[in-house]
């Protein structure tokens, strides 16, 4: 199966969707500036957490998909794909939006103590647990201090958004460097920032999910929790990869260029990390589910059940999360495990995007079912507090942090698309890329 | 055409020396409805699928087929001896749930599709099979240094001695042989 381009084959370099890069911007600046209303207006005044997770769920969102970018974008050149070029040029150009994501999104948090104090608790040493005592007070605390305390995680949070720019800056100036000169050692230093990017890269974003998100209850810890914000983000980053090549190849610079193979390949990523992630998260949670101990378990039971008063009685019901948990079993893995066997779901352009599509749809809900679920103090209740719920009208602000992030990522990927060479034109594998058959 | 003789014929071979002669051959042959056929090269002729009208093989099939059974399987055995032949309470856990086995079920899935892939790919292509009547044609060796080669089978229901051969020659093929039985 060679020559199976769909699209026509005249490639034009200039393209009318470079013109729509302020409008994004200005999505995402109003977008983001509801969120910050509903966190700094709504949230932190009311001492309600809730609207401030919200910034919460469309950065990690929004991160997730570009820190899949960035791996993919180091993966791919230290394999030297031959399918990758000139979709690893339209990575290049999304992840500039990754420290601004982060930025955005975690310095106002983790800066702004009110804010920070709302979200993560471990930083409020007022704030009472449901077991009575002070978080200041807290045993367990005091024995992750060495780790947990705030201007050393304040630091790291900087530090993690340092590495990422820096990742990103390398990666970029030599492969556009290279479409200027043509020099073919840029690929092979390429290659070594890689080498050494992917270590740094695979630390940073682990250390990245347990400051931010593990920490959010931070008597519970789990190994696997880096690697299942990996998976998470790989999965993100296909999907978000095939919706925005398909967009590009319809109406965009990579008409004529984008063709039924390197969907084929992308359909084959998502399906494989498809598998990996399942893997990984129901690695974590049967671990957990074997062990058996208190410390780790009543992370999963509280996304399964609530306390509440039957006839006079307390006892355990299954609450909203406990339908999420469900809906990412069977929506997030054996639904699209079982649609992408299937060749035709990989390479024909409807059923791919339809597939991708979910995906991100499922990736945010997953996100939703790792951060939101929290413990509520309140001594009404026999184990001292009560289980927040799935649906909550700050969804409002959550979908405004996700369409504001998802506004900036593509505003600022239009506007670094215009400045560069739409393919890396003197890539070494670039015929091979273009050519790319199955 | 006596019935000894197309006992005794295997069938037509013809020769070409350049890979993109028998890429168009190939085209030709597809367009003329030969149906038992094939394309012999020293190497990989990328696009030759689609120019033989070579459908997408069958073997993921089976392997679907396997993977379901492992799983069935595995779900089985699991329940058969915790559950049912030898009920045991382990790590008070319930005598079968779909989570503590699960392991052995995804092993089990992993192992019949491997299966349903290995075996599902020898029926289809016919393996295991020690000779071939190619063999029987001196030149075929070259087949697999410098030489394309186009072979139609004698029970290719359009087959036709002297039609076929005239056709082989035709479309450019050189040397077009008989092979026997």
């Amino acid at each position: 199966m060679s020559k199976t381009n769909d699209c026509s084959v005249d490639a034009s370099g200039g393209c009318d969707c470079f013109r729509k890069a302020p409008l994004w911007l200005g999505v995402g600046i109003v977008g983001l500036a509801v969120a910050y209303v509903g966190a700094f207006v709504f949230g932190v005044p009311q001492h309600d957490y809730r609207p401030l997770y919200s910034l919460l769920l469309g950065t990690a969102f929004w991160a997730s998909v570009l820190v899949g970018c960035l791996m993919m974008t180091m993966i791919t050149r230290i394999f030297d794909a031959g399918w990758a070029p000139i979709i690893r040029r339209q990575w290049e150009n999304l992840i500039v939006a990754l420290p601004v994501v982060l930025s955005l999104g975690l310095l106002p948090l983790v800066f702004f103590p009110p804010a920070r104090k709302l979200v993560w608790e471990w930083t409020n040493p007022e704030h009472v647990l449901p077991n009575g005592h002070e978080v200041g007070h807290d045993t367990v605390l005091a024995l992750k201090s060495w780790w947990l305390q705030v201007p050393f995680f304040q630091g790291r949070i900087v530090l993690y958004i340092v590495i990422f720019s820096a990742l990103v800056f390398f990666l970029r100036r030599w492969s556009f460097a290279q479409d200027k000169d043509g020099s073919a050692a840029h690929t092979g230093r390429l290659a070594v920032v890689s080498a050494a990017g992917i270590i740094l890269g695979a630390l940073t974003l682990t250390f990245l999910a347990f400051d931010t998100l593990m920490a959010l209850t931070y008597h519970w810890f789990s190994t696997m929790f880096g690697v299942w914000f990996f998976a998470a983000s790989m999965r993100a980053c296909f999907a978000f990869t095939a919706v925005l090549c398909l967009a590009l190849a319809t109406r965009g610079w990579l008409k004529g260029l984008y063709n039924q193979a390197h969907r084929h390949v992308l359909g084959c990523l998502l399906l494989a990390f498809t598998v990996f992630w399942a893997y990984i998260s129901f690695s974590q949670y049967f671990l957990i589910y074997n062990a058996n101990i208190p410390e780790e378990t009543f992370w999963y039971n509280i996304r399964e059940f609530s306390s509440a008063l039957v006839d006079g009685e307390w006892v355990n019901v299954k609450n909203q999360w406990w339908w999420v948990s469900l809906a990412l079993i069977f929506g997030h893995f054996f639904f699209p495990f079982l649609f992408l066997l299937f060749y035709r779901s990989k390479v024909v352009p409807g059923r791919l995007l339809f597939i991708a599509l979910w995906t991100l749809a499922f990736t945010a809900l997953d996100f939703y079912f790792n951060i939101v679920p929290r413990q509520i103090t309140d001594a009404a209740f026999p184990e001292g507090f009560y289980v927040n719920k799935f649906l909550d009208v700050s969804m409002l602000f959550d979908a405004a942090a996700f369409l504001g992030m998802g506004g900036i990522v593509l505003g600022l990927f239009l506007r670094n698309a215009s400045k560069q060479e739409i393919i890396p034109i003197h890539d070494p594998r670039i015929q091979e890329s273009i050519h790319y058959h199955e | 055409m006596s019935e000894n003789a197309s006992n005794q014929l295997y069938g037509l071979v013809c020769s070409f020396s350049k890979t993109a002669d028998v890429l168009h051959a190939a085209e030709k042959v597809r367009d003329a409805g030969f149906k038992r056929w094939d394309v012999y090269t020293p190497f990989p002729i990328h696009g030759m699928d689609a120019a033989m009208g070579l459908t997408r093989s069958r073997v993921p099939v089976l392997t679907l087929l396997g993977g379901v059974t492992g799983f069935c399987t595995g779900m089985l055995f699991t329940w058969y001896m915790n559950a049912y032949d030898y009920p045991l309470i382990v790590g008070g856990k319930p005598l079968w749930s779909p989570i503590f086995p699960f392991p052995v079920m995804y092993e089990c899935t992993i192992l019949f599709a491997a299966f349903g892939t290995f075996f599902g790919q020898f029926l289809l292509n016919r393996l295991p099979r020690h000779h071939h009547p190619v063999f029987n044609y001196e030149k075929f060796v070259q087949a697999s240094d410098d030489t394309f080669m186009i072979v139609i089978d004698a029970t290719d229901p359009q087959f036709e001695l002297e039609k076929t051969r005239g056709f082989l020659s035709e479309i450019g093929g050189a040397e077009v042989a008989e092979i026997q039985n």
